[in-house]
């Protein structure tokens, strides 16, 4: 069963009066538990692509559904609602809240919920430990390392368990090692927890990781390939590095 | 047992927004403190100064009410006299809001001596009762006394009247005026006294003499120009007005209050009034810009924090709320720090009060005979003030507060 249908999805900017397609006519569609990779040169409309799916942007066509809901109907305060229950987001540049604590960052989410205050404490502070930050919990993020903040962002993306995790490009900012053991958490969570995950990328690493891979170029799907499992290649190759 | 509720997550947003740019809020903070406390102590120094001049303006003469024959405030002649029956003296003698009463006699005429002849009032008190509704007779100058009840012809008079006349004490003065009944009235009279008092137009123009004799000297048959009545607390004036008018309903009296009887002093105090609520509109937009400039900048600074808890699912009318109460905390506070400097402020001259009596002769010109004015810090000042600028300060945030919440997350998040 798809967590993601998307039929005929274009998307078209006005760069200053020119027209910028950035989608022409994408079909996709991802299962449950998938941990996917959307990967494709810069300008290829991956970001664009997982922006529409997280209520981000608006399509300029074609249908978008996403845990049961079509997108395209809803109104602002329906997508902020469906952002904070069914999807989670990890950003490049880990993007948390400067003036709340590790802890609070992801109790954010929970809270928003309106999650009792002991629950909310308990899970935000189980998750850090499951990120390995279980030290770090009441550091602002200015106090943590990219690496840190990237884990606090995991975090607070399935703190809630949400059905769909849309990370874009989160090891951009990270070196190997700190990528690789974010993936492997990542990768962890997917299993246990059956989240889907879906990367827009082109690190080859985390495109390594992935189960399927999507590639984009110039705004269209050139190519659609599932593997049997990324991770055992990938943790092979990062011990050949090493 | 229900679980203690929790404050909102804007509340505690909110409250490590407004410390996150610490030397920013401090400012603001500053600006509402300043202004705040500066709408206060103005305002206690108007409440304090106008109830100086008018207490002393009714301790000087006016008396808090004056009852007379109708027409007589309007012509001021001594053709506009009454017979006060008992009913209305059971009353004033009574009632227990009544300090003290006495009765005048008022006439208009001239006074000679020598070559020299001025017109003056003359008004005839009791001497008794007169002390305890004005405070004339604490202004006698040096070598002189006020008048006594059985004062036969001795009068007092105005310094500047007896400088004009270059009479002394002890000189004999001609005055002539009309009767009650028409007839001329004439009189020599010593001056036993000169009072300077603050008010001019009294010491230009006005000799004082005992009721019993003006009674005789004018013919006055028991009629009587005023009944002068001191309340125990000004505040009490309207109620005993009242009780007063509905007393002589039906009689050809006319029931005059403080605020009746001082028009000019009114009049100067609505226009002070009227100024000074110009300067704390202009107070209160300096506060309302200041805040205003605060959260829009933050809000500014924050576009990309703000789109990023938007895409988190924040709701927009959550991002409201938490920039509302930034600016409900800086406005709270900078409020609350106004209140305590603008009461100390105003406190310091309440037992300190401003002394203006080296400008006593061009205050004098303006008919102003205060020339010490204390502060007076009322609970209603302290609130009202604190109210606005509170209220001011959340309301300029409304606008950027809602700017922030039509922030479309992806376009803020791609902020640098």
């Amino acid at each position: 069963m798809s967590i993601i249908t998307i039929s005929s999805l274009t998307k078209t900017y006005d760069g200053g009066g020119i027209e910028v397609k950035a989608l022409r006519g994408i079909d996709l569609a991802i299962g449950r538990g998938e941990f996917t990779a959307i990967a494709g040169p810069s300008g290829s409309g991956k970001t664009t692509l997982l922006n529409l799916i997280g209520g981000l942007d608006h399509p300029t066509g074609g249908a978008l559904t996403v845990a049961g809901s079509d997108l395209n109907r809803m109104t602002p305060r329906e997508l902020s609602d469906i952002r904070l229950n069914k999807i989670g987001f990890i950003f490049q540049a880990y993007n948390l809240i400067p003036v709340l604590s590790a802890l609070e960052n992801v109790e954010y989410i929970l809270l928003l919920q309106g999650v009792a205050k002991g629950e909310r404490r308990d899970r935000s502070r189980r998750i850090l430990e499951e990120v390995g930050l279980g030290r770090e919990i009441n550091r602002l993020p200015k106090e943590l390392s990219g690496g840190q903040q990237q884990r606090v962002a995991v975090a607070r993306a399935i703190v809630s368990e949400p059905e769909l995790v849309l990370a874009d490009e989160p090891t951009a900012n990270l070196d190997q090692k700190t990528g690789s053991s974010l993936l492997d958490l990542m990768h962890d969570l997917n299993h246990q927890k059956n989240i889907t995950f879906l990367f827009s990328t082109h690190d080859a690493m985390v495109m390594d990781y992935a189960e399927r891979i999507i590639r984009l170029s110039d705004g269209m799907i050139i190519s659609d390939d599932k593997k049997k499992s990324g991770r055992e290649s990938s943790v092979k190759k990062v011990k050949k590095k090493k | 047992m229900n679980p203690r509720k929790e404050a909102p997550v804007e509340v505690m947003l909110a409250w490590r927004n407004v410390w996150k740019n610490k030397r920013r809020t401090v400012l603001t903070l500053l600006t509402i403190m300043v202004g705040c406390a500066m709408i206060i102590f103005s305002r206690a120094f108007q409440d304090g100064g106008y109830g100086k001049m008018i207490e002393d303006s009714i301790a000087s003469n006016t008396t808090h009410i004056q009852i007379h024959e109708k027409g007589f405030w309007e012509n001021q002649s001594i053709d506009y006299a009454f017979k006060p029956d008992s009913e209305l003296m059971a009353f004033l003698r009574t009632s227990p809001a009544v300090s003290a009463c006495t009765r005048r006699i008022h006439a208009a005429g001239l006074v000679s001596y020598g070559k020299n002849t001025y017109g003056a009032l003359i008004q005839a008190v009791e001497p008794d009762t007169e002390k305890k509704v004005s405070n004339l007779h604490t202004t006698i100058q040096k070598g002189g006394r006020y008048l006594v009840a059985d004062d036969g012809k001795n009068i007092i008079m105005g310094a500047a009247l007896a400088k004009n006349l270059k009479a002394r004490v002890g000189d004999t003065v001609a005055v002539i005026s009309q009767g009650f009944d028409g007839s001329i009235a004439a009189a020599n009279v010593t001056i036993v006294g000169i009072f300077k008092s603050r008010n001019p137009r009294y010491d230009q123009s006005t000799i004082m003499m005992s009721f019993n004799q003006a009674a005789e000297t004018f013919t006055m048959m028991d009629y009587i120009s005023s009944i002068a009545v001191r309340l125990k607390q000004t505040e009490d004036m309207e109620k005993v007005r009242d009780q007063l008018r509905r007393l002589t309903g039906s009689k050809p009296l006319e029931v005059m209050g403080w605020d009746e009887l001082l028009p000019e002093l009114i009049q100067h105090i609505v226009m002070d009034d009227l100024f000074a609520k110009i300067f704390y509109i202009v107070l209160l937009l300096i506060i309302a810009f200041g805040v205003l400039n605060t959260i829009q900048m933050s809000v500014f600074e924050r576009r990309r924090e703000l789109g990023i808890m938007m895409a988190i699912g924040t709701r927009p009318s959550q991002i409201v709320a938490m920039v509302l109460f930034e600016s409900v905390y800086i406005s709270f506070i900078g409020s609350l720090l106004g209140i305590l400097l603008g009461s100390a402020i105003s406190y310091y001259f309440t037992v300190f009060p401003i002394d203006f009596s080296e400008y006593q002769k061009e205050l004098a010109e303006f008919n102003q005979i205060t020339t010490i004015l204390p502060t007076k810090l009322t609970v209603k000042n302290v609130i009202t003030t604190a109210f606005f600028t509170f209220c001011i300060g959340v309301l300029f945030s409304i606008a950027p507060a809602r700017r922030a919440s039509r922030l479309k997350p992806l376009d803020a998040i791609r902020q640098l």
